[in-house]
């Protein structure tokens, strides 16, 4: 397909398309899900290497796919170098934060207080580790971003990840100290600084607009707080029946309301972007999202929780022709496999195998009755202006980003996908 | 598709953000099949068999994505299911990957230094830093610490407000005077607090900060009080050397390092659970044989004979069996056998020698839990 004649100067707007489909991702999902579990989690980056390839050319713009050419070897070797440097650090800083939790929050006689103390401790020490996590999800965008090609152009971001750390933290302490009701202007500002820093080929993309526009997106969260509020309202009013119905509306409302903050910021953001004198728009709506995301996620346990109670079946029916059961696991302890009838250590071998099989296949199910899902209604809803300026993008430098997303793995702070 | 047929294609060069139409043909040669790529504007290109690349894991149907092993940024695709199938029976080399020279000695490398990495945390810092924090926690923040965990201890057993402890006159009284002989002139660093808890378990243990539980189990299970003493002096050496402490300092540290490597998927936490009672366990059968070292130390200074810590273990044993080699690297304790013959190694025949309680003294403890 040849690019628009370059003489007509009116815009066009373009759809882009979504080839992926469950079957063939079910299958590459079970294959290296399989691979990594009997490799006992080496395999993981080649899995997630090969799984986004598979998403990445799924989505295609004028019929051309998105490519992804990151390499499992390259993602281990990230995860190698972060490791050798953190290693040493965080095993010495949990360390620290442990004995500093020991010696001064002492348990008191009950042993209760010092207790919920100690663990609160062990949670606010994870601020400290919160700096790195900023600079972990800065660099692993940047690496998913330079392994990102269509055409053949690379996309890129430029190397500023310490520079987002600081922005970042101060951006959360103001949202947090405003009680959440600033949290567009973060959204706005930490968009803004990933995007403008973002490439395809020689051209920048850069995120117009101002923080203000994202209000509307909050509108199903204030509704929410409001029922909440309402409910505390009641608790000290008369109906306090009342107030439990509130409190469960809101609660609901709450977690609808997060989502359709994510979905209509991305879409109010989507229209502001540009890229050169290419303009973007986005028709995704809210509602399809989060009732994609609640029944996929509903039926992917449903369809792993059927295997597994079957498996789980099969494991408790070859156990019950086991006439003394306590017997035989004492029998175990003690003397070993030799002794024991197989029935025994074949049906607890099969619990367990089925209840790995169980956390496997949820975690295919919700790839292809969620993410998929959701990533291609993003994708369709994805329109693109003057598509045809495209076509003078020259090809960028590539960035040798050694450490790949090492960091971003260790911390286990990386993309979704 | 087959050699000297025209099949459509499109062509980018990895230059500029641009498709271009082509046609394809694969062209026998004498020293290789070539894929003849016509472009639209009138490049011709010749991509040799053998440095086609394929792009795996592809989604769409049919088709095939080929690179060029020396440019790797163009791409041809071609969307015909048989002139794909064609080109893969031809493309020799078309999932090999091409490294940059040197990667795998990077890989080596960096491996190397990750893995000499984790062995100095968890086998040289994490034990001589917790060792060192261990000792400087204040004592009376320990034993604080450690009178909590006893209550903790209790509630799992299912005890009652009144706890577990058993407590008689003469019972405490044997019990202290049982202390006193085993403690001899040695300061344990902490106010001991030996108590015995009514559950038929046969076992005893030390939490941080000088406290010490002996299960009525285990002072059933025992013919004569030196067996108990025995017993007594191997768990006031885990109080001396600050175990409890140290070894929990120890696992914090190697719990941490672990779920950094082993990373999130399915079945990591099985596989992060067993790692960390793996360490555990190595840690603590350390201390474990450093405790009977001191227990056996601790009764020969005091005048009593080692060799009924033997018989205790022997007794063991026999009623419960060694731990078989399968499991014996995840418990906690060395195997029982192993202890035996160490206590045995140790033990000397003393001939006469004054007995830690008198049969008295001795009733009156072992009837503890019954006032």
């Amino acid at each position: 397909m040849d690019g628009p004649d370059p003489d007509v100067m009116s815009p066009k707007w373009v759809t882009a398309d979504y080839l992926g489909s469950a079957t063939p991702l079910f299958w590459l999902g079970l294959r290296t899900s399989l691979l990594t579990l009997l490799t006992l989690g080496l395999y993981r980056f080649w899995a997630r290497t090969r799984v986004r390839r598979y998403f990445w050319s799924s989505i295609t713009l004028e019929g051309d796919p998105l490519e992804y050419t990151g390499k499992g070897l390259e993602k281990f070797l990230g995860f190698l170098i972060a490791v050798a440097f953190l290693a040493v650090y965080l095993g010495i800083f949990q360390l620290i934060l442990s004995f500093l939790g020991l010696s001064v929050f002492s348990a008191d006689e009950t042993g209760e207080f010092g207790g919920a103390l100690q663990l609160a401790w062990t949670q606010a020490s994870l601020i400290l580790i919160v700096p790195f996590i900023f600079y972990a999800q800065y660099r692993a965008r940047r690496y998913v971003l330079s392994r990102t090609q269509w055409r053949g152009i690379r996309f890129g971001a430029e190397p500023a990840a310490w520079g987002y750390v600081w922005r970042a933290l101060g951006h959360w302490i103001v949202t947090i100290i405003s009680l959440g009701l600033l949290a567009p202007r973060m959204v706005f500002w930490l968009e803004k600084y990933r995007v403008d820093r973002t490439w395809f080929g020689n051209t920048r993309f850069e995120q117009g607009g101002t923080w203000t526009m994202l209000y509307p997106a909050m509108r199903h969260i204030f509704i929410a707080f409001a029922l909440l509020a309402i409910g505390a309202l009641l608790i000290f009013g008369l109906q306090s029946g009342f107030s439990v119905l509130f409190f469960m509306v809101g609660g609901v409302w709450v977690y609808f309301g997060l989502v359709y903050f994510r979905v209509e910021s991305f879409r109010i953001l989507a229209q502001h972007k540009s890229l050169g004198d290419i303009g973007f728009k986005s028709t995704v709506r809210p509602s399809e999202i989060f009732w994609t995301q609640i029944l996929g996620g509903v039926l992917a346990s449903a369809v792993a929780g059927l295997f597994f109670g079957v498996l789980f079946g099969m494991s408790v029916g070859i156990l019950g022709t086991v006439t003394d059961l306590e017997g035989a696991a004492e029998q175990f302890f003690e003397t070993g496999l030799e002794t024991v009838q197989p029935q025994v250590w074949l049906g607890f071998a099969a619990m367990i195998v089925s209840y790995l099989l169980f956390l496997l296949l949820y975690g295919v199910f919700l790839m292809i009755f969620v993410i998929q899902p959701i990533l291609e209604r993003y994708v369709k809803a994805t329109l693109i202006e003057n598509a045809g300026a495209l076509e003078d993008v020259e090809q960028r430098l590539r960035d040798d980003m050694v450490e790949a997303e090492g960091f971003a793995d260790a911390l286990d702070v990386g993309p979704a996908i | 598709m087959t050699f000297g047929t025209k099949v459509p294609a499109k062509y980018f060069d990895g230059v500029k953000a641009r498709s271009h139409a082509a046609t394809a043909t694969l062209i026998q040669m004498p020293d290789g099949d070539v894929l003849q790529i016509a472009v639209e504007g009138g490049k011709v290109l010749y991509w040799g068999a053998k440095d086609l690349r394929e792009l795996q894991d592809q989604a769409g149907s049919g088709g095939i994505v080929l690179s060029h092993s020396e440019f790797p940024s163009a791409r041809l695709v071609i969307s015909d299911k048989g002139a794909a199938d064609m080109i893969r029976k031809v493309g020799v080399n078309l999932g090999r990957q091409d490294r940059a020279p040197g990667t795998w000695r990077k890989v080596m490398g960096w491996g190397g230094a990750a893995v000499g990495s984790v062995v100095l945390l968890i086998f040289v810092i994490i034990p001589a830093l917790s060792d060192t924090m261990a000792g400087l926690i204040p004592a009376e923040q320990e034993a604080a610490l450690g009178r909590g965990t006893l209550r903790q201890i209790e509630n799992l057993l299912g005890a009652d407000e009144d706890g577990l402890a058993c407590s008689t006159t003469a019972g405490d009284a044997a019990l202290a005077k049982m202390t006193r002989r085993v403690l001899g002139d040695l300061d344990p660093g902490y106010d001991l607090n030996v108590q015995v808890f009514d559950n038929s378990m046969v076992n005893a243990f030390a939490v941080p900060g000088g406290n010490i539980v002996l299960f009525q189990g285990l002072i059933d299970a025992s013919d004569t009080p030196e067996e108990v003493a025995a017993v007594l002096a191997h768990e006031i050496g885990h109080v001396v050397k600050r175990d409890p402490t140290r070894l929990a300092l120890r696992s914090a540290g190697s719990v941490g390092i672990l779920g950094l490597m082993l990373g999130d998927f399915a079945g990591g936490a099985l596989m992060l659970i067993l790692a960390e009672r793996l360490i555990a366990a190595s840690y603590s059968q350390e201390a474990e044989a450093a405790a009977d070292r001191f227990a056996f130390d601790r009764m020969r200074a005091a005048g009593l004979p080692v060799e009924p810590f033997a018989v205790f273990f022997e007794k063991l044993q026999a009623e419960h069996g060694s731990t078989p080699s399968l499991l014996s690297h995840l418990a906690s304790h060395p195997d029982l056998a192993a202890r035996a013959a160490a206590a045995r190694d140790a033990a000397q025949d003393i001939g006469d020698f004054t007995p830690v309680l008198s049969p008295s003294e001795w009733d009156a403890l072992k009837t503890i839990c019954k006032g």
